[in-house]
């Protein structure tokens, strides 16, 4: 799966699954989410699936994510159920957390999601340490710190780049760079562009985030690197916000212009297939109803699922 | 796992013995941990220089898996807990508490919850050794203990060994833990003594011990308040027990409220800043579970609520010492206050 950038049946067939699979199952939450049956914020990837889904296609189960706060689209890229991801925003037993982790705590460790942050960048240095005990453990792993543009303006994303370049440690660095830090946009909170500075660090690949072939196609460049030098990467991948930071809203076009015509990942796939005669629009449109059933089960596994026992609150502390 | 080979709780030596130093004992638990479980490794700022964390770090088995880190203790603590989250059993390292604090979000809103947030499917076996306590003219930002700001945090454990036996059983006991641990040593144990076996053993987190016992009332002190105290009462032969709790969390609260039920007083002696801290808790724990047993108010000893100061003349006046201690409890047993 490292290689073969030439666009396949197969391939388009199995990324193209995956990004519907998140842009579908996140436009269900946007109803849903104002009647109150999830009681958690939610940050939506809308948009930005090229990235994760671009990415996630090297990866084999034990390999690593670690994840800031926008986590599904993270999390159905690496493989979680989503029933197990729709059970836990809608806070229930069967959920990924048994409902204590909500929206921005999804884990799944046979799926290789030890957790995810709230907290803006702290979880990039996990991901350097879990690669650092790959390497001690000479493992066969990848491991990979994903994180949005505002999570560069932190000193932990600065510390783990120059700890990971120093000790060789073998992680991929990747920024889903979507050009704001909440409603903050990236002239107004970075003075200049990390992934300049970070090339004096270590080498740093660019790829066009709402392009999935563009990511899968660096990702592979960079994995192959790190397999082959041990060295850290980074991967800075330019996308498209399009809803609001938090909650199902449309961004504001005034400060966060989106074509989304032209900006949308599913869309310029959907395009290659047909114009290279790889997929009918028919078939398309049948797989759309396919994910559409399938996170009908979804919604009803999480709607059926018992609440926790509040007699567990305090375990596991 | 290899961990259950010796959870074993050595008694406690009389006499005798082999004698080694605090820092010695720490040092001989490091080494055991490391060449007994591949997967222990030691990482921070420092923890591979020449002085090898204050002697502690010096002549291990396997210098391979001791990484000294640059100073970036936020990402370095993060990396500790990455390395967890990925199998290993790594013991991070701040020479002095106060540089911890510059990875309080690692601690605070990553370790202790990480466990929680993952409903346990995920374990999270990581020892943060700090280094506590005052020096000679450190002032503000190198003296402090801070036992009681990690202990108010869910999901943290949070040891505070007070001799090199209990150092060595409580510090494997950390390392065998599949939660996290903050481990507190004061400098001023470093060179203190007493007999460690040399066998691995470990110390259950969370079993206090009687340091001395007695009738009248009940000291509860930890780290160097214990040695202090112990010298307080010994010099002044005072019918007191003392009680060193090891952990602050888990608190051993049985033998707390046990001993209280007996001597009908309370005295907290907590090398720590006052508000909302251990003394407090333990004050607030005998209160509420044992309150008609008091024969007088329960009482502490800490810090001033004021950061350290620097001058000889001042820390003279800051720090609590065993005569002011042997005076407090002489005061509180004549009924003075």
């Amino acid at each position: 799966m490292m290689t073969g950038n030439t666009l396949t049946r197969e391939l388009g067939w199995r990324l193209l699954r995956k990004l519907r699979e998140i842009r579908q199952f996140e436009e269900r939450i946007i109803p849903v989410y104002p009647t109150d049956v999830m009681v958690t914020p939610v940050h939506l990837h809308i948009g930005q699936e090229a990235v994760p889904v671009g990415v996630c296609d090297h990866l084999r189960p034990h390999d690593l994510v670690f994840i800031g706060h926008r986590t599904h689209g993270v999390a159905l890229a690496k493989g979680m159920s989503m029933g197990s991801l729709m059970a836990e925003l809608y806070g229930r037993t069967t959920g990924c957390a048994q409902g204590f982790g909500g929206s921005m705590h999804v884990c799944d460790p046979a799926n290789g999601l030890p957790g995810s942050s709230a907290l803006v960048g702290g979880s990039i240095a996990l991901g350097v340490g879990a690669a650092l005990a790959a390497r001690l453990g000479k493992r066969d792993q990848l491991v990979v710190s994903c994180f949005g543009d505002g999570a560069a303006d932190a000193g932990v994303f600065w510390e783990s780049l120059n700890f990971a370049a120093l000790k060789s440690v073998p992680v991929l660095f990747l920024c889903e760079d979507n050009g704001l830090s909440n409603v903050m946009r990236k002239e107004d909170h970075l003075h200049a562009d990390p992934g300049v500075v970070a090339g004096h660090f270590m080498q740093v690949w660019r790829a066009d985030g709402t392009d999935v072939l563009s990511v899968r196609e660096a990702a592979g460049e960079a994995f192959a690197h790190i397999r082959a030098t041990g060295r850290p990467a980074l991967l800075w991948c330019a996308t498209k916000r399009w809803m609001k930071h938090q909650g199902v809203e449309a961004d504001d076009l005034a400060c966060n212009p989106v074509d989304r015509e032209k900006d949308c990942p599913i869309r310029k796939l959907e395009q290659a297939l047909l114009s290279a005669g790889l997929a009918t629009q028919a078939e398309i449109e049948q797989l759309g109803g396919e994910i559409e059933s399938e996170i009908d089960a979804a919604i009803m596994f999480a709607e059926q699922s018992p609440f926790p026992d509040p007699g567990m609150l305090a375990t596991e502390v | 796992m290899p961990w259950s080979r010796f959870d074993q709780s050595h008694a406690a030596p009389e006499g005798g013995g082999r004698i080694i130093t605090f820092k010695d004992a720490i040092r001989e638990a490091i080494d055991q941990a490391m060449i007994h479980d591949p997967r222990v490794f030691a990482i921070g700022l420092d923890a591979d220089d020449k002085f090898g964390v204050f002697g502690s770090m010096l002549n291990l088995a396997h210098p391979e898996r001791v990484i000294g880190a640059p100073i970036s203790e936020n990402a370095v603590t993060g990396i500790a807990l990455g390395a967890a989250l990925n199998g290993l059993r790594p013991i991070c390292i701040h020479l002095r508490v106060d540089f911890l604090l510059v990875a309080m979000d690692q601690v605070v809103n990553y370790i202790a919850k990480w466990r929680y947030m993952t409903r346990g499917r995920i374990k999270v076996p990581i020892v943060v050794r700090a280094v506590i306590g005052r020096g000679w003219g450190c002032g503000a930002q190198h003296s402090q203990s801070l036992g009681g700001l990690f202990a108010h945090i869910p999901g943290l454990k949070v040891v505070m060994p007070s001799n090199p036996y209990d150092v060595k059983g409580l510090f494997l006991a950390a390392v065998k833990d599949d939660w996290p641990v903050i481990f507190l040593e004061h400098r001023w144990l470093y060179k203190n003594t007493g007999s460690v076996p040399e066998d691995m053993y470990v110390l259950p987190l969370g079993k206090g011990r009687i340091a001395r016992a007695g009738n009248k009332l009940t000291v509860v002190a930890t780290s160097l308040a214990v040695i202090d105290t112990l010298n307080a009462v010994s010099g002044a032969n005072l019918d007191v027990e003392v009680i060193d709790p090891r952990c602050l969390k888990p608190l051993d609260e049985e033998l707390i409220l046990t001993s209280v039920r007996k001597t009908g007083r309370l005295l907290v002696v907590d090398y720590d800043f006052p508000a909302c801290g251990f003394a407090a808790e333990v004050c607030a724990v005998v209160a509420e579970k044992a309150a008609h047993h008091l024969k007088s108010p329960v009482q502490r000893m800490t810090f001033p609520e004021s950061p350290m100061p620097a001058s000889g003349i001042l820390e003279k006046a800051y720090y609590p010492n065993p005569d002011s201690i042997a005076a407090r409890i002489r005061a509180m047993l004549d009924g003075v206050c």
